[in-house]
């Protein structure tokens, strides 16, 4: 089963998970069973329009999905991934 | 909502590369992450023993904008785990402005996460301070803040 880690601010939404292993064929697809199993995830991954937030970048294993084919983009069964919240700011 | 005491202490290898990247970068704002270890007993007592500078990835005005590569994030959560570490928060710096929490470090901030920000200026360390955000990101309240020097 593909894995999902979980970043810290976000474990409280996963029961407290560090990491969760889903089924899914495509990257939206695991997202989706994570967010089935932990519902409260969802605002804090997707928009109103359901579509991933502009702050969160998630990599498949080393891989930003925006330069592979976003949500649509194949997984396998020991594939990894990784939740990252941009993180920005300035004086 | 009721804000809980934390704090964050830096260990001095950390506080070393935070202070020599900051310099380096200036009159840039520098970034990083913060990787160590929660308190068994309290997610809010932290110590960072690890700190990662990573690229400024903000394509203009990187003298008073910062924004931490995600590629080097994700680095960076990959050797936390593989240390047995967390991802704490991160860091950067203010050039010639004070250590203090802006706007735009609200607005582009994530609760939870410990924010060290370190005053720079004419090259050389002039303060710093911690600063934890609210989950509406509305407000930053002031965490502790211990490290050698």
């Amino acid at each position: 089963m593909p894995r999902i880690f979980i970043p810290a601010p976000l474990r409280q939404y996963a029961g407290g998970a560090k990491e969760v292993d889903v089924a899914g064929a495509t990257v939206g697809e695991a997202l989706g069973a994570l967010t089935a199993r932990h519902g409260d995830l969802k605002k804090h991954l997707y928009n109103d329009e359901g579509r991933l937030r502009s702050f969160v970048n998630v990599y498949l294993n080393d891989e930003d999905i925006r330069y592979l084919d976003k949500e649509a983009s194949a997984v396998g069964e020991s594939d990894t991934l990784s939740i990252v919240p941009s993180i920005a700011g300035g004086r | 909502m009721v804000w809980i005491e934390s704090m964050l202490t830096i260990s001095k290898e950390s506080w070393e590369i935070i202070v020599a990247d900051a310099c380096a970068a200036y009159p840039r704002e520098c970034c990083g992450v913060l990787l160590g270890e929660l308190d068994p007993a309290d997610d809010d007592l932290r110590t960072a023993t690890v700190a990662i500078p990573c690229r400024n990835a903000h394509q203009e005005g990187r003298n008073d904008r910062f924004f931490i590569h995600p590629d080097d994030q994700l680095a960076a959560q990959k050797r936390a785990r593989a240390e047995g570490l967390e991802v704490l928060g991160f860091f950067h710096s203010h050039p010639d402005e004070h250590a203090y929490f802006s706007a735009t470090d609200l607005a582009n901030s994530l609760h939870w996460y410990s924010n060290v920000v370190v005053s720079v200026r004419k090259g050389e360390l002039a303060g710093a301070a911690c600063f934890r955000v609210n989950e509406e990101k509305t407000h930053a309240e002031t965490e502790d803040l211990v490290h050698p020097g």
